[in-house]
């Protein structure tokens, strides 16, 4: 696929559920927590998309020396510049791409060694988020920060349409939420105050 | 395992017997050593002929236990430090060739800039660089070529600088010692010496200061002249004395320096130093406690050329200097930590550089193929084995 985008990173490792990309401290675009990414699939049309739930700074031993002492600004430089101390990002995988259309499911195939992994660009979100069959995925995933992470991405996914559609979007997500957590009030009263927060 | 652990027990214990023992006669030995570094503090000048028999360390002008404080480190000065890594040559390899890593740092203290960083290959594949005579460039002969290509990057760092008090810093010594050990056949050692001086001189046109660091030395040639003064100078005592006894390192008789204080120079008594001093390169040194205040000592030995040894300019900067990248990280120059890092070559790394011959090879018809003996390494050396 070509792509004109700024890559996040490589994937060291993967599987159908998700996968880890390590990429430089140095990037201009350190990848944030709930955005959109998305993988090249192993067909030529093909697309693997994901949320960022977790980004971890790897520990570095050289690193350590300096972080209980105030180093000068030429070293605080060259450690945070010049250095390759890789950042690794986690991804959930939550849907893919053949052709045109898009699935909101488990990827039949996980990403290779060495893929690069690229932010979504505003009409990707849009198109993956005209549907929310993928908060299942989100909901059920262990280890993944969920609710954060849904709410992280809704918000990311209503900044990437047009300012008058936005509210609708949110709404149509809560209702979906509603929905999918009927038997949780407590959980999604907690999840719809974070939205409702973020959009006052 | 192949390694029968179980039967070296017992050896074991005896060594941290046999070391605990050496440890209580050099504690015994440096305070002799210290006691006999004031008795004969002036007695450098008559003894300097008598060292260079017994290769010791030759005095200079300087009283034998002179300390010297830290000098006022400059507002603004710049330190380059560059250290090499190599792969050798493998003669059951695919291919036959060699690869020399040069890393470098510039640190410009006081700037607030970014350090700049550089790694520099080279692969050696041509007959020229692969042997010198019939001898195949590995071991001392590959050691010597990753030092001139150090010094000679070095060169090529400091040339690229704004004008300003600079630093360069060599890791280890600056003295080409392994030339003493070259076979026969190897290309004549006063080329490579030249070769060596000739970058040197380019950094002394330039006006920079340039030191060698050495960490954890374990030079003898400051107590053997201790040894040497008080045996009043009989070089065949002193053979005599130090027949079947390991000699006590400088760096246990210079613990005592304060913080960030140097010893006395010293010429060395190295015979390749002949040759450096006949261009006007003689390798002095000094021992320095590269500790911060309070801290344990640290003592590290510090080669300089002569000019830089009788410029008290360029002396106080490579004092200064050294101590201030020591500091940084604790106990070892933060330039040279660096540079180690981006001249090392790592597994992974080895192996890509391996398949990426390998496939040049195949493009270029040529089928790679491995000795038997690497062959049967790869299926032996590939998993575990009971």
């Amino acid at each position: 696929m070509s792509e004109t985008r700024i890559p996040v990173g490589r994937v060291l490792r993967a599987s159908n559920r998700g996968f880890t990309v390590g990429c430089r401290v140095m990037q201009p675009d350190i990848p944030a927590f709930g955005s959109f990414v998305r993988a090249d699939a192993r067909t030529p049309d093909g697309a693997i998309y994901g949320l960022i739930y977790d980004v971890t700074v790897q520990d570095d031993l050289f690193v350590r020396r300096f972080v209980m002492v105030e180093p000068p600004e030429e070293v605080v430089r060259d450690q945070r510049e010049n250095r390759q101390v890789p950042i690794e990002v986690s991804v959930l995988a939550v849907g893919y791409r053949t052709g045109d259309r898009i699935v909101h499911a488990i990827p039949p195939q996980p990403p290779v060694t060495m893929d690069y992994l690229y932010p979504c660009s505003p009409d990707e979100i849009v198109a993956f988020t005209r549907r929310f069959d993928y908060f299942r995925l989100v909901l059920d995933a262990p280890g993944v920060p969920a609710d954060e992470l849904i709410a992280t991405s809704l918000l990311a996914a209503a900044a990437a349409r047009p300012a008058e559609e936005r509210m609708d979007f949110l709404v149509e997500a809560g209702r979906e939420l509603t929905r999918l957590l009927a038997n949780d009030l407590i959980r999604l009263d907690g999840l719809l105050q974070r939205i409702r927060s973020a959009t006052e | 395992m192949t390694l029968p652990l179980n039967e070296l027990v017992a050896s074991v214990e005896r060594m941290a017997k046999v070391l605990a023992q050496r440890e209580t006669d050099f504690a015994r030995r440096k305070q002799e050593a210290r006691r006999w570094l004031k008795e004969y503090a002036d007695q450098g000048p008559v003894l300097r002929t008598a060292a260079q028999d017994v290769n010791a360390a030759i005095p200079t002008d300087e009283p034998l236990d002179a300390v010297v404080p830290t000098p006022p480190v400059p507002d603004r000065f710049t330190v380059v430090g560059a250290d090499g890594s190599t792969i050798p040559p493998d003669r059951h390899g695919a291919a036959l060739y060699y690869v020399i890593n040069i890393g470098s740092l510039v640190y410009r203290h006081g700037s607030g800039e970014r350090p700049q960083a550089r790694s520099a290959p080279f692969l050696g594949y041509e007959q020229k660089d692969l042997f010198e005579g019939t001898a195949l460039v590995a071991g001392n002969l590959l050691d010597v070529r990753r030092d001139q290509a150090e010094i000679e990057h070095l060169a090529e760092r400091v040339e690229e600088e704004p004008k300003g008090p600079t630093l360069v810093l060599v890791d280890g010594t600056l003295l080409l010692w392994v030339l003493e050990n070259l076979p026969p056949e190897a290309e004549g050692r006063e080329k490579k010496v030249r070769r060596y001086l000739g970058a040197l001189d380019r950094i002394r046109e330039k006006g920079a200061a340039v030191a060698g660091f050495i960490s954890r030395p374990r030079h003898t040639e400051v107590s053997r002249l201790l040894l040497l003064a008080h045996l009043g100078g009989d070089v065949e005592r002193v053979r005599q004395a130090e027949r079947g006894r390991l000699p006590l390192p400088d760096r246990a008789v210079f613990a005592d320096l304060p913080a960030g204080a140097r010893s006395a120079l010293f010429a060395s008594p190295n015979k390749i130093n002949q040759m450096y001093a006949s261009a006007g390169h003689e390798v002095w040194f000094f021992y320095l406690n590269v500790a911060a205040e309070g801290e344990e000592p640290i003592v590290a030995r510090v080669e300089v050329p002569v000019w830089v040894a009788r410029s008290d300019d360029l002396l106080s900067l490579v004092h200064a200097g050294v101590v201030a990248q020591s500091r940084i990280a604790g106990g070892y120059p933060y330039v040279l930590a660096r540079a180690d890092e981006l001249a090392y070559i790592s597994g992974p790394e080895r192996q890509r550089l391996q398949e990426m011959v390998e496939t040049a090879l195949l493009r270029a018809g040529l089928p790679p193929s491995l000795s038997p003996k690497a062959y049967f390494k790869t299926l032996t050396r590939a998993g575990r084995r009971w």
